[in-house]
């Protein structure tokens, strides 16, 4: 039980990542972003290229930090990943949604991202191949914390979980103290009026996509950390995810924190009572469950 | 027009050069469904197209070329189905190869080749849910297999373990026809055996984590670990069950023998994994296939089903030439029994073997065919038994640890009920 509930919040915590730049996306450029766990497959491959690369270039860096399976070359090509997939995904709204969201409806844009998100995962499959990568092929070994209950945590984990925190209240800090924190939620709030008062849109939605794929990247890269990666990650995430942001609430970062959270801790929680054939509609219900009380999510507001 | 004529008749002397037969003025179309997106896929349908290859090489089949029409069923039932619907529909096919997943060739046979009287001759399923629905009367004798059932399997799981001694296992299953099917009758071979299950985890395939399942599986401290599982999922599944100290007793199903599982996971860790496998038989005909394959592919033929497809593809094109010019689905299908007849006339699997074959049935005798797979012989129900192979991984692929025969396999399977 405990176990479930601490693997819960483990998972939570790259789910939150992930839920964090749909959200904002979602709320500013009004539109669901199919596309956006495929922002996760693109930071993955991208490091482990950039992984691949350093550690050839000098031995050192192939060395593990620690406890962890994560090696020098990994950390660094996590910063490059953030940018590389923040870029991609600037360069994706300047060549696709841009267009759409100018000649379209809402629809037409919930389409195009259905269309990217197989284009990316398609060229993912073409370019690496369809089978699982791994940054490491040593297994980390977990380590028990206690006996009874069983409980076991891989370093790994703990090491996910304070950098996606970190991460979150930097965010945070950006959000709520910064002069283009500020901005960034005018947009959100109401974009003509925001420009009314001087804020460049075309910047700050730029800025959103260069969050959320950096965000994105951060979680894909945990994820295959965790797991593995395979081009299909991106399906694999992208419902868990949604799941995430819609019971957060979507607009609100801190919503989808705490929804990524609930999505993970819930489908490991499930298999308690559940049998675990089932667990794939552990997010939906979820879903359903928060609907029901709060239409809006946990933390969302209406909007006419 | 001239130029055409000379043209024309260049390529038709091209081609009585290239196959030495008679040129082949017409095509006859089949089908398969398999899943070549995936790279243990890939390989089933290039063998399928291989054995093709060396019928069109004989002559063809009723005097006309064979294509095979090959769709990829992305081992997605849905994917699947449609392939064999447009296949069936648009190509107006009689003949319908594959799919490979009990799981995807469940739905093709109930939805598709059933209700529009088409011969489905699968590769690999291996589900024991078509031996229930044949003996229902419900495939209407259009369904067989080269794959042995998946009985035989769970039999070698339960052998595995009782050798070993180990007392208790864990099971994790892939959630789909396949792997339920596999995981009830594991179940109930390890009780047969005296080998205790202490839990039975499905693992549903395309999720993000399956910590918890596992968590669930290392919770009932198994002293080994059987896994029915897919090479993705079963990577996962693996390095997650590793990472939390679980143990390195594990009994694989075939569908793990896989260079992605074993690299992914990391051979030093797969010391203690035994796999389980149907065997080709230890029989000329057997041997023959891997040089041919060989010889054409440049590497063994070490993926799972290979010589099982390429016996399905040969025992569907002689059925087709057995049943004549235009037969339906049904007919092909009542005419396998001419073309693996036990006291028919022998013929090898290759271009020679077909020949030799169409010679015979145009005399009006029966052929027994010796395949890749040794000389298949159907069940009522269409389904094959097999010789088994315990494994497990090596540097360079598997390695085999025991291989029993045929009546060595029903003998044990036997002494489990």
């Amino acid at each position: 039980m405990i176990q479930h509930l601490v693997d819960g919040i483990l998972v939570g915590s790259f789910l939150s990542l992930g839920a964090i730049g749909l959200t904002m996306a979602m709320h500013i450029l009004r539109f669901a972003n199919f596309s956006h766990a495929e922002l996760l497959s693109i930071g993955a491959y991208c490091a482990l290229v950039f992984d691949k690369v350093f550690e050839s270039l000098s031995p050192v860096l192939a060395t593990k930090i620690g406890p962890l399976s994560m090696t020098g070359a990994l950390a660094i090509s996590i910063i490059l990943s953030m940018a590389a997939t923040g870029l991609s995904a600037v360069l994706i709204d300047r060549f696709i949604f841009q267009r759409v969201r100018q000649k379209g409806e809402e629809l037409s844009m919930v389409f195009a991202s259905f269309g990217m998100a197989l284009i990316i995962r398609n060229v993912i499959g073409l370019i690496f191949g369809l089978s699982g990568e791994l940054y490491s092929n040593e297994i980390a070994f977990a380590m028990v914390l206690s006996r009874d209950p069983l409980l076991l945590v891989k370093p790994d984990q703990v090491f996910v979980l304070i950098a996606a925190l970190v991460l979150m209240f930097a965010l945070h800090v950006v959000l709520s103290r910064t002069t283009f924190g500020y901005s960034l939620r005018a947009v959100a709030e109401n974009p003509r009026l925001a420009q009314v008062h001087g804020i460049n849109l075309k910047r700050m939605i730029a800025a959103v996509w260069v969050i959320g794929g950096g965000l994105g990247a951060v979680a894909g890269i945990f994820y295959g950390l965790s797991f593995q990666i395979t081009p299909v990650m991106g399906r694999d995430l992208v419902l868990p995810i949604f799941a995430a942001t819609i019971v957060g609430g979507i607009g609100s970062v801190y919503g989808a924190v705490l929804g990524g959270f609930i999505v993970g801790i819930a489908s490991n929680l499930a298999l308690v009572i559940l049998p675990s054939g089932y667990s794939p509609s552990v997010p939906f219900l979820m879903i359903l469950a928060v609907l029901l009380v709060r239409p809006n999510g946990l933390f969302g507001e209406a909007r006419a | 027009m001239k130029k055409t004529l000379v043209f024309a008749a260049v390529a038709a002397g091209m081609t009585a050069l290239s196959t030495g037969v008679q040129a082949q003025d017409c095509t006859t179309k089949i089908g398969a469904a398999l899943p070549t997106s995936v790279d243990w896929g890939r390989p089933i349908a290039e063998v399928a197209q291989f054995a093709v290859d060396q019928v069109n090489e004989a002559g063809g089949v009723g005097g006309c070329a064979i294509e095979m029409v090959l769709r990829d069923t992305q081992v997605d039932p849905k994917v699947g189905v449609d392939a064999a619907k447009a296949l069936v529909d648009l190509e107006g096919v009689k003949v319908l190869l594959g799919a490979v997943s009990s799981g995807v060739s469940m739905p093709i046979l109930s939805s598709v080749t059933v209700p529009s009287g088409v011969m489905q001759m699968s590769c690999c399923s291996s589900s024991t849910a078509f031996t229930r629905l044949a003996e229902e009367g419900k495939t209407k004798g259009l369904w067989f297999r080269t794959f042995a059932t998946t009985a035989v399997q769970s039999a070698m799981g339960a052998k595995v373990a009782a050798d070993k001694g180990w007392k208790s296992v864990a099971i994790l299953y892939k959630n789909d026809d396949w792997g339920q099917d596999m995981a009830k009758l594991i179940a109930a071979d390890f009780a047969a055996a005296g080998v205790e299950v202490t839990v039975s985890v499905a693992i549903n395939d395309a999720q993000p984590s399956y910590r918890a399942e596992v968590t669930e599986a290392l919770g009932s401290q198994p002293e080994a670990l059987y896994l029915a599982l897919y090479p993705t999922e079963g990577t996962s599944a693996v390095r997650e069950w590793l990472s939390l100290g679980g143990t390195q007793n594990m009994i694989l199903a075939n569908s793990l023998k896989s260079d992605e599982f074993r690299d992914n996971v990391g051979l030093q860790y797969l010391g203690g994994a035994l796999g389980t496998d149907t065997a080709s038989p230890r029989v000329e005909s057997a041997d023959a296939f891997k040089a041919a394959y060989q010889a054409k592919f440049g590497s063994e033929p070490n993926g799972p089903g290979l010589a099982n497809s390429y016996d399905a593809a040969i025992i569907a094109l002689l059925a087709m030439e057995a049943a004549g010019k235009d037969a339906s689905g049904a007919d092909i299908a009542a005419a396998v029994s001419k073309v693996t007849d036990p006291n028919g006339t022998a013929v090898t699997a290759d271009a020679a073997g077909f020949k030799s074959a169409k010679t015979t049935l145009a005399e009006g005798g029966t052929v027994m065919y010796q395949g890749a797979t040794g000389n298949v012989r159907f069940d009522v129900n269409g389904d094959v038994s097999a010789p088994a192979v315990v494994w497990k991984f090596t540097d360079s692929g598997t390695e085999e640890v025991e291989y029993l025969s045929l009546t060595e396999v029903d003998a044990f399977i036997a002494s489990l009920k």
